[in-house]
């Protein structure tokens, strides 16, 4: 970000407001790149604090026995809970800290105003307003685990467990609350997504010519318009109960925990898919572009996303198959569930259609899109077969689950988070990566995060349980080589870390189009690092041929 | 370039408002699941939720019998003992029955309790119905004090011809009696408070 300056473009001559600097420049910004970036920050800083959290985790797995005393002798009960709130806020801050913040809120607010050649979003203010509600939101999540015991509820913050009976104290109070202003600045975010991708696109550019990382941000801002005010909701029961003496979820007072589940999941199942389906938009712009082909079948590729958000709203009760719902609700769940693999699955062939037959060039960029494809079918296979009622009963709450969605949100997800890295930093700083250590992050991510997952799916067939510090002695092998996965992973996010630095200090100054033929979105059109306003004029995209 | 924006500006005010009240509305629905799941099991009968009747069936009752089990539960925090009078009675579908639970105060003062129920099997909640019973309103007790409480009820004949039920011969009627957190005035959470018919007095136990 070090160019402030407007270069002056053409025909462009009415009065700049005086540029902002300082302090002022990131607190009280309207600018969506500036927003943007103030949302990967926060995504690394998240990523850096969660990932802490899953290596001290991995730490005391690594072997059977407990390993930490951290409260001295005697004090195993206050360790315990640490531990728990270890994994609630490793799983909190990944979800809300680091995937949502860097898809929608970095790249979300980079690229849809360049692709769709748009000014800025359409209510910069209240752009600024959710970046800083979610900063506001982690500092509450944070200062709710130091809180007399912190929440040691699980993400999932059932009831009882999470009720004032068990969790006495304000710490899960804290976490309600940062949740939701979490999900304010989600639902704004939305709302300003939808609002300038329907209003604001540049003349010629039809809703069914623009790229399919902004259809995917399109598909996902829906989603999050109508999951994460449920969330609120059932939050806001939870609150009232655990101080205001209402019943929602208390049998005594003729209320049911087996409510909450249903709330909760009613907005837990889209909100994995609001985590995946940028990286799917993510993905079918680096295929494209380093295949040097347009996408596979468009309309499929858009209509796919749509109709995996509609379904996404159906099947929320697969999370539920031990509650002991009636037999034809789950036959019901099960065949909604394994509907959605029908979408994604072409997704899949469509990408791979994309390559078939194109001019392949594989940078880093493309190396973690392709590896994407390889391990979300991976992590998309388990879900098929967690989808299914009677083997869930096997599989409910044990390592299997881990794996799985580790697969598809750690690994996937974020092999789509590091593919969209690596393909607009050049854009977004003006300078390139340095080749051969991104080629070596790729290769030691790949490999530690396959060591670090790949057994939990054995120590989950064998009845593994989840949320535990220790574990019968049988199940140590896969448990000492999953850690020792979490080393490689760790030592490569660090090498990320150098890289990024490296990049920022010391990249190549690179072109406006450093990809050549294949990148044909209007982002490209701009100088790297791009200007801090663009499209002031707007592009006529009449004449042009469909944007990828 | 001026104008494109104004343009903009109210057609971004505009679809703002639409989309404020489609997230305004999702909150709603979650409230209303409260009480929309309450009617959705009260109507189905879903989870063993039985039904409750205002007068038993004008059709005369079936020949075929079959057995109904009282079970009966205290939870922790509430020191009454609680007991069905008789563990099963065999009954004609479609002929009103009359059972009783006893409770006993077992500690040194007043207590407050209601009752949650469900039968078993959960498909057998739709044919069973109750016309009366203690559950429907709180009950005082105090320390010391015994009480016999009474449920009214029918089996539909209906649970003989479904396909789905036609294999039940054993309903299960189960209790569960908590202390009523005094006083919150969360008294809306009460499912049954739709039908309050003249509840069955219950009989003090001298001695």
């Amino acid at each position: 970000m070090a160019d402030q300056e407007t270069a002056a473009p053409e025909g462009h001559d009415h009065d700049h407001d005086h540029l902002p600097t300082g302090w002022r420049r990131w607190l009280f910004s309207t600018n969506h790149k500036d927003i943007g970036t103030m949302y990967i920050v926060l995504s690394m800083v998240g990523a850096f604090v969660g990932g802490a959290m899953s290596f001290m985790i991995r730490l005391e797995l690594m072997d059977p026995g407990i390993q930490f005393n951290l409260f001295g002798a005697g004090e195993e009960a206050a360790y315990f809970q640490f531990y728990n709130v270890l994994v609630t806020g490793h799983a909190f801050i990944m979800v809300f800290f680091v995937v949502m913040p860097a898809m929608m809120g970095g790249f979300g607010n980079w690229f849809v105003p360049l692709m769709i050649g748009a000014p800025d979003m359409a209510f910069p203010r209240m752009n600024n307003v959710s970046f800083w509600l979610l900063a506001s939101a982690l500092v509450l999540l944070l200062v709710s685990a130091f809180t007399q015991g912190g929440p040691g509820t699980g993400w999932t913050v059932y009831p009882p467990l999470s009720s004032a009976e068990f969790h006495p104290g304000p710490a899960v109070d804290l976490g309600i609350l940062s949740l939701h202003l979490a999900g304010a600045s989600s639902v704004l975010g939305a709302i300003n997504m939808i609002t300038t991708i329907f209003n604001m696109r540049a003349p010629g550019m039809t809703i069914h010519r623009m790229p399919l990382f902004c259809w995917s941000i399109l598909v996902t801002a829906f989603l999050l318009l109508m999951a994460m005010p449920v969330l609120a909701g059932g939050l806001t029961m939870l609150l009232t109960d655990r101080n205001f003496g209402t019943a929602f979820f208390e049998p005594s007072g003729g209320g049911d925990p087996v409510l909450w589940q249903h709330i909760f999941w009613f907005f837990g199942h889209p909100e994995v898919y609001i985590i995946i389906l940028p990286g799917f938009g993510i993905v079918s712009q680096v295929v494209s572009t380093f295949s040097r082909k347009p996408i596979f079948g468009y309309l499929g590729m858009a209509y796919a996303m749509v109709f995996i958000g509609f379904v996404g709203f159906a099947v929320w009760a697969h999370h539920m198959y031990t509650t002991g719902l009636d037999a034809d609700t789950r036959a019901y769940f099960v065949s909604a569930s394994l509907v959605i693999a029908v979408p994604t699955g072409v997704k899949i062939f469509s990408w791979l259609a994309t390559m078939w037959g194109g001019s392949i060039s594989f940078r880093v960029p493309m190396m973690f899109a392709c590896g994407f494809i390889f391990l979300f079918v991976m992590g998309g296979v388990t879900g098929v077969a967690l989808a299914n009622a009677g083997m869930d009963i096997a599989f409910h709450d044990t390592y299997f689950v881990v794996a799985h969605f580790h697969y598809v949100m750690a690994i996937a997800g974020i092999f789509a988070m590091f593919a969209g890295f690596y393909y607009w930093i050049g854009k977004m700083c003006g300078r390139q990566y340095p080749r051969v250590l991104a080629r070596i992050h790729f290769w030691s991510f790949f490999i530690g995060v396959n060591v670090l997952f790949f057994p939990q799916h054995f120590s989950g067939m064998a009845g593994m349980p989840r949320r535990i510090p220790d574990y019968p002695d049988n199940y140590a092998g896969w448990n000492y080589v999953s850690s020792i996965g979490a080393f490689i992973t760790t030592a490569s996010t660090l090498l990320f870390f150098f890289i990024v630095w490296r990049t920022l200090s010391a990249g190549e100054k690179v072109p406006a189009n450093p990809w050549g033929e294949g990148a044909k979105t209007l982002e490209w059109t701009v100088e790297s690092p791009a200007p801090f306003h663009t499209f002031e004029e707007l592009p006529d995209m009449t004449d042009k041929q469909a944007a990828e | 370039m001026a104008p494109m924006r104004t343009d903009n500006r109210k057609k971004n005010r505009l679809t703002a408002m639409v989309l404020f009240t489609v997230a305004g509305g999702m909150v709603g629905l979650a409230f209303a699941a409260v009480p929309l799941y309450k009617l959705f099991c009260q109507v189905t009968g879903f989870g063993g939720t039985p039904k409750i009747a205002a007068q038993p069936p004008a059709a005369a009752p079936s020949d075929r019998t079959i057995t109904v089990r009282f079970d009966a539960n205290a939870n922790p925090a509430l020191p009454w003992r609680f007991l069905p009078e008789k563990t099963q009675v065999t009954v004609r579908a479609g002929e009103p029955a009359l059972a009783f639970y006893r409770a006993t105060n077992l500690s040194d003062a007043p207590l407050t309790g209601t009752a949650t129920f469900n039968v078993t099997p959960f498909k057998a909640g739709e044919y069973f119905s109750k016309i009366d019973c203690f559950c429907f309103i709180e009950q005082h007790l105090a320390a010391g004090e015994e009480v016999a409480m009474g449920v009214q009820f029918f089996v539909d004949p209906g649970i003989f011809t479904d396909p789905n039920t036609q294999d039940v011969t054993t309903i299960t009627l189960s209790y569960t009696f908590f202390l009523a957190t005094g006083g919150d005035g969360k008294e809306g959470e009460k499912p049954q408070q739709a039908k309050a018919p003249a509840p069955v007095a219950g009989r003090p136990v001298k001695g």
